[in-house]
């Protein structure tokens, strides 16, 4: 069963100059219980993409076209107030710096409890029982102790965990993390991932997971989707995106991580070019400046996410690589 | 796993504050001297050892002596016991017009800061216009406008009812007084917590209480005005000294507190009428007003680094 169906998604900044956009007519669907990556560097939409289903979109950035069906519901359509009761009992939330992203002045428990007292009219008391249970069920050793601390006296990923545990405390049917171990030392990092998808089998729920970083999600999605500068560009199961890379723009990324089997003194391949600017992109495919398979026709018209032959699970936006491999 | 201990009994922000605070001896000696003036404010009745009121024309402009520590006034009334009750004047007008001028400032400031719109615009340009009429001239015009017709429905109201709180003057006092100065000092409050709510607001702890689904209320009294306190806690401390001076200076021109009801301010302007001749009834109210005023700004200094640790090197 489909989740989430995005479909033709628009987001545009409101500039002085006028609207730019930065997220380009995106598809993406997310099935129940599947973990969904997403790939792509700073800017390319992946964030706002997500933030705008909720209506967390900053000012100025608003959601211009295209539909998000989630459960049968256009989630853009949806009201705020209706919105505010999607936001943590049907989606769930973790963010990228635990540091900051804890109030200092309430301790951790009573900020988990606070949230289900909300969003479920709990009692008190019973909603702080459910958030020990909660900072349990996250891993968290001592969790009646801990219920009581302070977010300070937390270490990095101890404050992750309490805010997985507060992403999960209205039982969300999915659950977005947004790069939630960019600041988390290596070996946490490798903690999260496993805690996520422990808790993705147990709590059958779906999971999309928003990453910079190949190499963590390549353990935890089912399916990754890459994006840049606002459009998928590739859209494939986990192993397919890895053993065939077929857009040329995953192919680079892929072809940038370090490998321990490369020679030690060779420079990291990296992809020439930046990324085009909101509001400054170039006419058809946006990765056509920074290919290295350009042809004449890639500025002709954006290209269209098209299934490969053999494949129908794995579709890329490219129609040059696609036909030299038909 | 990573952990780390914890101490038996949690420190919070507001404690590791006061550890700071305490180190601070300025802050300390201000914090002892205000204390001080509570107590006094509080049991002055007790403690002054005349009533304040209580005339002896024999004895009168006294220098300080054994029966009257600070000497007497032109009308024989006992100096001390007219500080004392001064003070409790001076700490009725602090507090009510302070309380008063942060909740206005605080209400506005806060929603205006964080639902922007309309709102914050009408508001912004309120504190404007506020902020742009002399002060002085604002207060002599509340009071001299509205002083004659509420004594005149007072007395009415003694009329028919002959209950004597219609006929207590101080009542009209502070009301007007705390009026006048509440409306002209909360806009610098209303400033203040709005900047601070606006820069709050924007923190990633205020993203997550949204993203849980949180109410717009819920969010704005728990998550962003707890954290947009500290300089607002500095400002009111300073706040409290300006508001008796400001009550002094208007109570010396003659439109803060009627006498007989003592007040710093019109004892300094009695004092300065006769201090070639009697200095000391200047003197003891101007030095008490001084150090008072002092205390303050020492304890909101204290405050500003306490609660700002950053700031220090």
């Amino acid at each position: 069963m489909t989740l989430l169906e995005i479909k033709g998604l628009t987001i545009d900044i409101a500039r002085d100059s006028g609207p730019a956009r930065v997220v380009d007519g995106i598809d993406l669907s997310v099935t129940e219980g599947e973990s969904l990556g997403i790939v792509g560097e700073s800017g390319c939409g992946k964030s706002l993409t997500m933030m705008s289903l909720v209506g967390l979109l900053p000012n100025r950035i608003r959601a211009t076209g295209g539909k998000a069906l989630f459960g049968g519901r256009d989630l853009l359509k949806l009201s705020a107030k209706e919105l505010r009761k999607v936001r943590g009992s049907e989606i769930g939330f973790i963010f990228q710096d635990p540091m900051t992203s804890l109030n200092p002045v309430i301790r951790v428990g009573d900020q988990i409890a606070e949230a289900l007292v909300y969003q479920k009219g709990m009692t008190k008391a019973a909603a702080k029982a459910q958030a020990v249970e909660l900072l349990a069920l996250v891993g968290i050793p001592a969790p009646e102790e801990r219920a009581n601390a302070w977010p300070h006296e937390l270490s990095g990923g101890m404050r992750q965990r309490v805010m997985i545990a507060m992403g999960l405390a209205g039982n969300p049917k999915m659950l977005i993390a947004d790069e939630p171990t960019t600041a988390l030392d290596v070996t946490i990092q490798a903690q999260i991932v496993d805690l996520v998808r422990e808790l993705k089998d147990r709590l059958k729920m779906s999971v999309v997971w928003i990453t910079h970083d190949l190499a963590l999600i390549a353990g935890l999605a089912d399916r990754i989707a890459v994006l840049y500068a606002g459009t998928v560009v590739e859209d494939a199961p986990v192993e397919a995106i890895f053993d065939r890379p077929t857009h040329p723009y995953t192919r680079a990324l892929l072809g940038s991580l370090p490998t321990l089997a490369g020679a030690a003194m060779e420079r990291l391949p990296s992809i020439p070019g930046t990324p085009p600017e909101p509001g400054r992109r170039p006419p058809g495919c946006p990765f056509a400046p920074r290919c290295g398979f350009v042809q004449p026709s890639c500025s002709q018209s954006v290209p269209k996410l098209q299934a490969m032959p053999g494949d129908r699970r794995h579709k890329v936006a490219c129609p040059v690589v696609l036909e030299g491999v038909a | 796993m990573a952990m780390i201990d914890i101490e038996d009994r949690p420190s919070s922000l507001w404690r590791d504050a006061w550890r700071r605070l305490r180190r601070n001896r300025l802050a300390v000696a201000g914090l002892v001297i205000i204390a001080a003036l509570v107590v006094v404010a509080v049991f002055g009745p007790w403690l002054s050892p005349y009533d304040f009121l209580s005339q002896n024309l024999d004895l009168r402009n006294q220098p300080p002596s054994a029966q009257h520590w600070l000497g007497t006034d032109d009308l024989g009334r006992d100096v001390m016991s007219r500080l004392i009750y001064g003070a409790r004047t001076a700490f009725m007008v602090a507090v009510g017009v302070t309380v008063v001028a942060v909740l206005i400032g605080v209400v506005l400031g806060s929603i205006a800061g964080f639902y922007g719109g309309w709102f914050d615009r009408f508001v912004m340009w309120f504190t404007d216009i506020t902020m742009s009429v002399p002060q002085l001239l604002l207060v002599v015009v509340i009071n001299a406008s509205l002083k004659q017709p509420i004594s005149l429905w007072m007395e009415a109201r003694y009329m028919e009812t002959l209950n004597p709180i219609w006929r207590n003057s101080q009542i009209i006092d502070f009301v007007l007084v705390f009026g006048a100065m509440a409306l002209i000092t909360w806009p610098p409050y209303a400033r203040l917590v709005r900047a601070q709510v606006l820069s709050v607001r924007r923190r990633p702890y205020v993203t997550a209480a949204r993203a849980m689904g949180l109410t717009n209320r819920l969010i704005l009294t728990r998550y962003v005005l707890p954290n947009a306190m500290g300089p607002l806690i500095v400002a009111v401390s300073a706040g409290l000294g300006t508001a008796m001076v400001l009550e002094s200076a208007f109570s010396f021109l003659g439109v803060g507190v009627t006498p007989p009801t003592p007040s710093w301010g019109n004892m300094i302007s009695d004092g300065l009428r006769v201090w070639t001749n009697y200095p000391h009834l200047l003197a003891a109210p101007a030095a008490v007003l001084a150090v008072v005023t002092v205390a303050f700004n020492f304890l909101g200094d204290g405050l500003n680094d306490a609660l700002n640790p950053k700031g220090q090197k």
